[in-house]
């Protein structure tokens, strides 16, 4: 696999030669650069960021991974796909192993309608006006990190959903990661007005591997109307940096169901955003994490309030055991014209051992006056009445334990309604206990 | 009588909450035979409730002096699902909600480790389902979370499911009764009374005589303050309906004054 090491404004040409992107796209590329670097990293001091210490990721120690123009047959693809697939059922499914499609399928029935799932580069050959309609738009470059991506993705998905089409099968995308480089991907949805889709978004990698750092962004701009149910999957093996964020644009009455589930990464920061944007908008975003050694696992969300009679409702729930530490930060936005908006957060946590640490912090900002808003917090020790309820029926200590972790974390699974994703989150939750 | 060996032998307990002083349980003495049903009866704070939470291995309480011993085997250092496996059941009080776990999967976790066994879901719904039905609950409780959103009546109507399914040697009943109306009584008595045999014993905790009625007692022992105070068989119960704890309370007043 092709890859450099030296971040310049010539690699920036260079990735955007290479993808033969058009004109436009070079020069938001190097105004994201100009920002890149110009812009300092965050720090622990940065108020966002005060729980999660960059100083010993390898941001620029790795050489960034290039598209070499590899395609694999679907017997071909890494034994870690190739199991979800079996599993997933999916309609529609990309994989990209480094920064290469190697594969795609999207059922006729569904190209036949118009919809568009394959690389952004190769979609800008056929759909080039609500590309540079949408990218960017959600996620710009105005800080550092999404400005790293802006400047130098190298890949991504695009799904294109027409007007008034729906499709209730999850189309799944899966970034596979090798290890030992930096991939930065970039991933875009566009659903037109009325339109309804699922997608499900996996990054998964061999195990063990050499260090990695994935920075990635998925911008979802949702029309009028159009309903869209995103997850966001991440079970990385121990060694990768995991750098991502979502956001969400909702134009009136659009419907955005979005699934955050962080299992893997030596260190992963995961960033939720939704922006209501036009009356009518509804958001709903589930997170689900569980943190075992020493790993380092941070969630922040955003839920934006820009108009009236918005809705959106979070919850959050993460269990945390041996040396591990979670973080979760959430703000809650309401500006002005937000009135009759209903806003609801919450983030649960169960702690596993007595040497694992949380750290939840909700927010809100509100600028509105007449809204209903709830937020809510809590971090506590597998309750020790139910473990003692469940005990004196037989079942030992351990396996009692594993039933409330499950427990805690299945309530969000259970307002997820894709049961192969379910089983397959509910499978690696099991494992996790067990390690 | 004599050459029977005791199901349950507590010998001069003592008991107290970790961080007070003054020991709720105070030297209490109790032997219980198979097949037999005692009843142990004593105004609130007399610690009835304790001893069956100390007996079932409740990890907020401190053993200060004396033994408990089941089937032969002091249990104190036992955790509570080895005194389970045993086959001592406590019909919680107050039963714990656990949202997330379903009473089918829950329950087919304690079914396997009481009888050692390994079963099948849909063959251990079947036999759930029995156990639901003679206490008169719904079968879609099997699916439902454990005692979440349950009525009062129904909690304890499924601590009982418990003990039929879980066919223990040694049943702690504490208070069962209260908040029950007679109908749930009833139902809740034919429950105990239908696992009688001459192996099997209860221990059933009341403030109150009414559920007596219905699961008649070999024994009646008056707990206040700590220790059993008095015992006897059936008649004493009413006897107490009659005359209130306070009656007992006097006894013991003069009884220990100088």
């Amino acid at each position: 696999m092709q890859a450099t090491s030296t971040l310049s404004r010539d690699l920036v040409l260079e990735v955007s030669q290479k993808l033969q992107e058009p004109r436009w796209l070079l020069e938001k590329r190097l105004a994201a650069w100009e920002a890149f670097a110009r812009l300092p990293y965050p720090t622990l001091k940065t108020e966002e960021w005060r729980y999660t210490n960059l100083s010993k990721v390898p941001l620029e120690g790795l050489a960034l991974e290039l598209p070499t123009g590899q395609k694999l047959s679907r017997q071909d693809l890494p034994a870690q796909v190739r199991s979800r697939l079996e599993q997933a059922e999916l309609s529609g499914v990309a994989v990209f192993v480094g920064a290469d499609l190697v594969y795609l399928e999207l059922p006729e029935e569904l190209q036949a309608q118009g919809v568009v799932l394959t690389s952004i580069a190769q979609a800008l050959q056929t759909h080039e006006a609500p590309i540079q309609n949408a990218l960017f738009r959600t996620v710009g470059w105005n800080e550092k990190l999404q400005a790293y991506n802006a400047a130098l993705f190298t890949h991504g998905a695009f799904l294109f959903v027409p007007k008034g089409v729906e499709f209730d099968a999850p189309i799944g995308v899966f970034n596979y990661l090798e290890g030992g480089r930096l991939s930065i991907g970039r991933t875009l949805i566009v659903a037109e007005p009325n339109s309804k889709a699922v997608y499900i978004e996996e990054y998964v990698s061999p195990t063990p591997v050499h260090e990695g750092v994935n920075l990635s962004v998925s911008e979802l701009v949702l029309a009028q109307g159009a309903q869209l149910r995103h997850s966001h999957v991440q079970t990385l093996a121990l060694g990768f940096y995991h750098f991502h964020r979502t956001r969400a644009l909702l134009a009136r009455d659009a419907r955005l169901n979005d699934l955050t589930a962080t299992f893997g990464g030596t260190l992963a920061r995961t960033e939720t955003q939704s922006e209501l944007a036009g009356p009518g908008a509804d958001s709903e975003m589930l997170g689900l994490y569980f943190a075992h050694g020493e790993q380092h696992l941070d969630h922040y969300t955003l839920q934006h309030h820009a108009e009236h009679h918005t809705k959106s409702d979070l919850l959050y729930k993460g269990a945390v055991k041996d040396r591990a530490h979670t973080v979760y930060s959430g703000l809650i936005k309401l500006e002005e014209a937000a009135q009759k908006a209903d806003a609801y957060q919450s983030n649960r946590n169960l702690l596993l051992s007595s040497e694992a640490r949380v750290d939840s912090i909700p927010q809100l900002e509100i600028a509105a006056n007449e809204v209903r808003c709830t937020h809510g917090s809590t971090t506590a020790p597998v309750d020790e009445m139910q473990l003692f309820y469940l005990m004196s029926r037989g079942v030992p200590k351990h396996v009692a334990q594993q039933v409330l972790v499950k427990a805690h974390l299945y309530d969000v699974l259970t307002r997820i309604p894709l049961l192969p994703l379910r089983e397959h989150i509910e499978r690696i939750i099991e494992e996790k206990v067990r390690l | 009588m004599t050459e029977k060996t005791p199901l349950l032998e507590v010998r001069n307990l003592w008991v107290k909450l970790p961080d007070e002083e003054d020991a709720i349980i105070r030297g209490l003495n109790l032997t219980i035979y198979p097949g037999e049903v005692h009843a142990l009866m004593g105004p609130n704070g007399s610690g009835k409730s304790t001893l069956a939470k100390v007996l079932s291995g409740h990890p907020g309480y401190e053993v200060t002096d004396g033994e408990v011993l089941f089937r032969g085997e002091n249990i104190l250092e036992l955790e509570p699902d080895d005194r389970a496996r045993m086959g001592l059941f406590l019909a919680f009080q107050y039963p714990m909600e656990v949202p997330g776990v379903t009473i089918a999967n829950f329950l087919r976790l304690a079914y396997q480790r009481r009888f050692d066994t390994e079963v099948k879901y849909t063959e251990f719904y079947k036999i759930l389902l029995q156990h639901l039905k003679k206490l008169e609950m719904d079968p879609s409780f099997a699916g439902r979370p454990v005692n979440e959103g349950f009525s009062g009546g129904e909690k304890k109507r499924f601590e009982i499911v418990q003990l039929s399914l879980l066919e223990p040697v040694l049943s702690v009943l504490d208070e069962t009764d209260s908040g029950l109306d007679i109908d749930a009584l009833k139902i809740v008595s034919n429950g105990v009374n239908a696992m009688r045999s001459p192996e099997r014993s209860f221990l059933v905790i009341t403030h109150y005589q009414r559920i007596l009625n219905y699961i008649t007692p070999d024994y009646v022992h008056v707990m206040v303050e700590g220790r059993i105070v008095r015992s006897g068989g059936p008649e004493l119960a009413l006897q107490l309906e009659e005359k209130g704890y306070d009656w007992v309370r006097g006894e013991l007043a003069g009884a220990t004054a100088p």
